[in-house]
């Protein structure tokens, strides 16, 4: 009888440990990158750390991880904590969808972050998560191409055109430029890229829309002649197939993240590095798109201590740089830059980008509408079906719109 | 003897179903389709009228010469008939040949057949994206080799051969449902009369045209009907390999009223995605309405 009451008492015991065990539901991507296995076990970590607390984690693809978002925000069960890009703050924000975070980041948090990739998350004076991960690009380039055709690191706009003009050879499958044209997030980056060295921009610090501009206008034709000069089909080709061509020797140089320009060059492309230069109308030497992504607390959840705890755990200089190394995005902590790791010839020309890069979606209230509308416009100058002041004009009056 | 009322409470489970399956979720996109709403926020709704639906003719995206709507419905439209006619076409002659007496390893043919039905759509997809590109694709390297084309061709990068590929893979999707069915409908014709067109000396085409076709007109009909709404609804194929692109020229209804929803929140939003939504339901019911009453008369009397 005593053991039959043990055994009850046991199992009484061991179920009140159950349910009394707090948890966190928490939704990350894979892909790109990301495996469920490196981001399963931070969570294990932190269990192990917090017996009481179960986190439990689910991953979408990135192709569907916004409509996850929206669709879960929509009926209500919203993930605790949520892994998503910046440029979707705004949008999100607006609906109510987000917790802002201020009273829960400190100072010393704070100073560990560039300016700029505080700015990426910020959006009404608020913050609202904070950055996981970070991308700055470069040109990607063979080295043997170039000298084999004897062409030096362009420096400027001028330069780059003459360098895919010289390098292009399509009769041996040999493309001066690998450049992007598919109905793609990517794609837009791609084009930002020219038109942030431009000193162009998709909105003033009003929200009004100039992405049509002469700075503007300028860039998306430089996007189309260069396209003269790339591989044929481009309209095919998102930024993320692009290194397919490079690792094959088939391009000879196109603006790519570090962990593609590893990659080629461990199948033995001799790979060498230069900073997108600027156009003609340009302040700055150099250009560059800032991407960041970043972990956010749900403004429906009734767990924000121990979410604010999580997103600590996962986001200590510890951790955020064992997950930058891991998956080579640039470190979007200062000391980072420091570390023995990140001083090699291939780290060193994203991370100098992130002093003149500029955030990718800076003052875009609906990122998704705009996106769209510079895909189309993207796509109507590639397919000659306007040029580029009239496909930009037409974007323009969208993004008015939506602003 | 059944009471008649007995009939009725048989198939109480299946009206059950139908009404939490089919129709709770119609009702929900008929009311939706007269409010103003977004995904995000989806209990914040204002009530709108029709205007969701004066908006699918004024709102003039990307090009002010055509309403957004329109220009996907249209689309959509050709699309369709373009998809469902070469399965039919196909689908037709496959059938017949994969029936005929004088194919050795029919079993084999028709086992490979199933095999794009098989695979999921977004796979099939993916593989036709690289069997169609332009550097690496299979299908190039053949053309190529036969010296058939100078330049590889980059199917997806025009609007015109996006589209027609576009369509062409949906088809081949679609091809092995068609021709298992026709099949069927070919093997069910009794012998005696072709035996007895032999007699009086009718020639094959004349026998596939006099006793085939109208024989096999109600099966025909029926699978053209389930096709023609399936591939009204096809969307991974389009997803995957163009998300609608280029400029739009594969953006066909399915596609347009999830952008409408997803990616148009500001413009756009669940209201107007429904009253797409209702039209798309209206004119495939006005179609199949169409298709039924012609399958009808076809029937013997």
């Amino acid at each position: 009888m005593k053991k039959y009451i043990l055994v009850i008492f046991l199992v009484l015991i061991s179920t009140s440990m159950i349910f009394s065990a707090e948890t966190l539901s928490v939704l990350m991507p894979i892909g790109g990158g990301y495996t469920i296995e490196d981001q399963e076990a931070i969570a294990k970590e932190f269990e192990k750390e917090n017996p009481n607390v179960k986190i439990e984690m689910e991953f979408v693809g990135w192709d569907n991880l916004w409509n996850k978002i929206v669709t879960s925000i929509g009926s209500g069960s919203a993930p605790d904590v949520m892994y998503i890009a910046s440029r979707w703050i705004p949008s999100l924000v607006d609906m109510g969808a987000l917790t802002p975070l201020d009273k829960y980041i400190s100072e010393e948090k704070k100073a560990m972050y560039y300016d700029s990739v505080w700015d990426s998350v910020q959006y009404k004076d608020n913050y609202w998560g904070v950055v996981r991960a970070m991308s700055t690009k470069a040109f990607i380039y063979n080295k043997d191409l170039f000298e084999k055709h004897d062409v030096e690191v362009p420096t400027n706009w001028e330069e780059l055109l003459e360098a895919a003009k010289k390098l292009h050879n399509p009769k041996f499958d040999v493309y001066g430029i690998g450049m992007a044209g598919k109905r793609f997030v990517s794609t837009v980056t791609q084009f930002l890229h020219y038109l942030f060295a431009n000193d162009g921009a998709i909105v003033d610090s009003e929200g009004n829309a100039i992405i049509n501009n002469e700075n503007g206008i300028e860039a998306l034709e430089f996007y189309n002649t260069l396209a003269n000069y790339a591989q044929p089909g481009m309209l095919e080709w998102k930024r993320e197939d692009l290194i397919k061509l490079f690792e094959t020797g088939r391009v000879a140089m196109y603006i790519d993240h570090y962990h593609n320009a590893k990659t080629a060059r461990e199948k033995g492309i001799n790979v060498g590095l230069f900073p997108i230069p600027k156009g003609p109308k340009g302040t700055q030497p150099y250009s560059t798109a800032i991407v960041t992504d970043c972990i956010s607390i749900s403004a429906q959840t009734d767990k924000k201590e121990l979410a604010v705890e999580f997103l600590n755990y996962m986001t200590t200089f510890e951790k955020q740089k064992e997950w930058d190394l891991k998956l080579g995005f640039v470190p979007p902590m200062i000391k980072e830059k420091d570390l023995p790791e990140f001083q090699t010839e291939l780290w060193q020309p994203y991370i100098k980008a992130i002093e003149y890069g500029k955030s990718q979606s800076k003052g875009v209230m609906d990122w998704t509408g705009t996106e769209q509308a510079i895909l189309d416009a993207i796509q109507q100058v590639l397919l000659e079906q306007g040029s580029a002041q009239e496909a930009l004009d037409s974007t323009a009056y969208i993004i008015n719109l939506l602003q | 003897m059944y009471k008649k009322s007995s009939a009725y409470i048989l198939i109480i489970p299946l009206i059950i179903a139908f009404c939490i399956l089919i129709g709770w979720p119609l009702i929900n996109v008929v009311k939706n389709s007269f409010y103003e709403a977004t995904f995000l926020n989806p209990a914040q709704k204002t009530f709108t009228g029709w205007r969701n639906y004066t908006w699918l003719f004024t709102f003039k995206y990307p090009t002010p010469n055509i309403s957004y709507f329109v220009a996907a419905f249209s689309r959509s439209l050709f699309w369709v008939a373009c998809s469902v006619l070469i399965k039919v076409i196909i689908g037709l002659l496959a059938a017949v040949l994969l029936n005929s007496e004088y194919l050795y390893g029919k079993k084999i043919y028709r086992s490979l057949l199933i095999i794009p039905w098989a695979i999921p759509w977004a796979m099939a997809a993916m593989m036709w994206a690289w069997t169609l590109n332009g550097q690496f694709g299979i299908i190039n390297s053949i053309l190529l080799n036969l010296h058939i084309i100078e330049q590889p061709v980059s199917f997806l990068s025009t609007n015109a051969s996006a589209f027609i590929t576009t369509f062409i893979v949906d088809a081949w999707v679609g091809l092995p449902f068609m021709v298992i069915m026709l099949i069927s409908g070919l093997q069910s014709i009794p012998d005696s009369l072709y035996e007895a067109a032999d007699l009086d000396g009718a020639g094959d085409i004349r026998k596939f045209f006099r006793i085939t076709i109208p024989m096999i007109k109600p099966v025909l009909l029926t699978v053209s009907l389930l096709s023609m709404v399936w591939t009204f609804n096809s969307f991974d194929i389009i997803w995957v390999l163009t998300q609608g692109g280029p400029a739009r020229a594969t953006e066909t209804l399915p596609i347009a009223i999830y952008n409408t929803s997803f990616r148009m929140i500001r413009l756009g939003g669940i209201g107007k995605a429904s009253a797409m939504t209702i039209m798309q339901v209206m004119v495939v019911t006005i179609i199949s309405v169409f298709y039924i009453k012609t399958m009808q008369e076809s029937e013997p009397k």
